[in-house]
């Protein structure tokens, strides 16, 4: 059985009602497969300690999270991209970030001590925090913290970001450690926040060959987002052999998400969430920890992550969207939600175009491998 | 961005006498192609890869031999750059004469110098993204206050701009793409239309719910 970690307390992590970034679609996600008629039993691990979050940030960062979360102005916040209109200050962000980065941390350790061998922390997958930077709704790197977690217990960490936009944090802080692999797919940085994971940022020092990302043109389908996914993860992750897998499970790369331009469908989610279960066996014993990330439609985003709870137990997705929770909801959002799993498709895109994009997005990926391989030698 | 912001100083240099082989070898070790030429420590003149490989080419009518000096291949009175000039200033005279590198003089004084290859770093540095940010693009119409309007948009909503490059666009329309500090950009888009703006990305999307 797969651990499942979630505490209420990740609710606190919230810039606002208006704020995209909103717990809700983890309640609901959560709330969808209860109505399913499956009962989820959660792990409440105590939120991560001053020190645990050191792994990965500085502490002059820290320190003014802390000093903003008690409501002491800080006249340099704009450096740490604190305070701003993307990532506001909150009264309590310093503890209801540490919550979050104490469930992946918990994931990470409870994989490491042999406990568990698929874990899903329903919440995290802040990957835009840098060292000593906020950005993109994101405080404290819990993917980071948690890889360094496994790193520091003798695991190889194979790191895959699904979510739609470039996981900057992840491989800033991770850039030069040769013990982690860390594949990015995203919407180009051409067009998309935040701008950086070209083909040629491929990690420096030891982990030169280690740090890889796919920038994929806006509008690209499932179909060629399966492709690249196939064409690139199973080769590094070949090369790099890893002990275990750490999964940013952003569901913003769907059709329906209002930040982005990515084309998936649930079904693809669905897909890409197996797919990763199948390499976590064949390249890591079955080790795999899964986050949250982004995702801003309500439509789809509770889907993507009730599928993946569904996958993750071998349980089936379906039969379809019970109708008391389309109700419920529907009430809480005055917002209609699909009836059923799976999307009807994100409707006509010109096919021509659709050509374009998916050869781009193969070049891309090929030209990527060209690189990477000279390091793999 | 003026040249003394991207030139290479101090230049390596050669002197008239200086013998084409030992021209050749200092370009070849230090990965160069231009060389200013001085003599009693005045500029006098360029020489390049390719006016070493011409010079003494089999093709050549009378082929300069390894010994020669470069007083006799050189460019005479090349043209130069101020470090004060802005870099297209650079640009535009290095594209109209065809050459591919500026030596630098304060005064007569040389102290750097500007190629081609130094000129595409700028170019890279100014559309780069070194700062979380997303793409905006806007065509405006060309007439005063319409990017500050743009910007006002912007400063409302308390955004941080990172960059801004702009270009003409046809007669009366100015293209301008900008970076902004935001994971938001798209959800601008729609109140930006509303307010009369061509907003050229972040489109519409193509699959309406």
């Amino acid at each position: 059985m797969p651990t499942v970690i979630y505490s209420p307390a990740y609710r606190a992590y919230s810039f606002g009602d208006e704020h995209p970034f909103s717990p809700v679609r983890v309640e609901m996600a959560l709330d969808l497969v209860g109505a399913l008629g499956h009962s989820v039993e959660t792990l409440e691990p105590a939120p991560a300690t001053r020190e645990e979050l050191l792994g990965a940030h500085s502490e002059a960062y820290v320190r003014r999270v802390e000093e903003m979360s008690a409501g002491v102005p800080v006249s340099d916040a704009p450096a740490y991209g604190l305070g701003t209109q993307d990532t506001p200050a909150f009264r309590g962000m310093d503890e209801a970030a540490r919550w979050l980065v104490g469930g992946t941390l918990h994931g990470a350790r409870l994989i490491s001590a042999g406990r568990a061998n698929r874990v899903l922390q329903f919440g995290g997958g802040l990957h835009h925090a840098r060292r000593a930077f906020a950005a993109g709704f994101c405080i404290y790197n819990d993917v980071a913290i948690a890889i360094r977690e496994l790193s520091a217990r003798g695991l190889r960490t194979a790191y895959i970001d699904v979510d739609v936009h470039h996981g900057d944090g992840v491989q800033e802080i991770l850039y030069e450690d040769p013990a982690v692999l860390t594949v990015s797919l995203h919407e180009s940085g051409q067009f998309l926040f935040p701008g950086s994971g070209e083909i040629r940022e491929l990690g420096a020092g030891a982990g030169r060959g280690l740090k890889l990302n796919v920038p994929l043109q806006p509008f690209t389908a499932g179909e060629s987002y399966r492709e690249v996914f196939g064409q690139v993860i199973p080769l590094a992750l070949r090369h790099f052999r890893p002990d275990v897998l750490v999964v940013q499970a952003g569901a913003d790369a769907h059709f329906d998400d209002p930040l982005a331009d990515l084309m998936l469908t649930t079904g693809d989610y669905e897909f890409l969430f197996r797919k990763i279960l199948e390499w976590a066996g064949e390249f890591a014993a079955g080790r795999v920890l899964f986050t949250l990330g982004g995702g801003y439609s309500l439509r789809a985003t509770p889907r993507v992550w009730a599928i993946l709870y569904l996958v993750l137990h071998d349980l089936p997705v379906g039969p379809g969207i019970p109708e008391a929770w389309r109700r419920k909801w529907k009430g809480a959002l005055g917002e209609d939600l699909p009836e059923s799993f799976h999307d009807s498709g994100p409707g006509s895109i010109d096919v021509a175009n659709r050509y374009e994009i998916a050869h781009r997005n193969r070049q891309a990926a090929e030209r990527l491998l060209d690189l990477a391989r000279r390091y793999w030698a | 961005m003026l040249v003394r912001d991207i030139m290479r100083s101090p230049a390596e240099t050669v002197s008239v006498d200086t013998t084409l082989e030992s021209a050749y070898r200092t370009m070849r070790e230090r990965r160069i192609r231009h060389l200013p030429v001085l003599e009693d420590g005045q500029l006098v003149g360029v020489v390049t890869d390719r006016d070493l490989r011409l010079a003494t080419s089999v093709l050549a009518p009378v082929p300069f031999s390894p010994g020669s000096k470069v007083g006799g291949v050189m460019s005479p009175n090349p043209q130069t750059a101020d470090p004060s000039d802005p870099i297209e200033d650079a640009a535009r005279i290095m594209r109209d004469q065809k050459i591919g590198c500026l030596p630098v003089l304060d005064g007569s004084r040389l102290i750097g110098i500007v190629t081609g290859f130094d000129l595409l770093n700028a170019l890279i540095r100014m559309t780069g993204v070194d700062k979380p940010s997303g793409r905006l693009e806007v065509r405006l119409p060309d007439q005063p206050g319409e990017l500050a309007r743009l910007a006002a948009f912007l400063s409302e909503r308390e955004l941080n701009i990172h960059s801004i490059l702009s270009y003409p666009e046809g007669e009366s329309a100015v293209r301008a793409v900008l970076r902004i500090g935001s994971i938001e950009t798209r959800l601008l888009a729609p109140d930006l239309r509303k307010e009369g703006f061509v907003v050229l990305w972040p489109p519409e999307k193509p699959c309406p719910r």
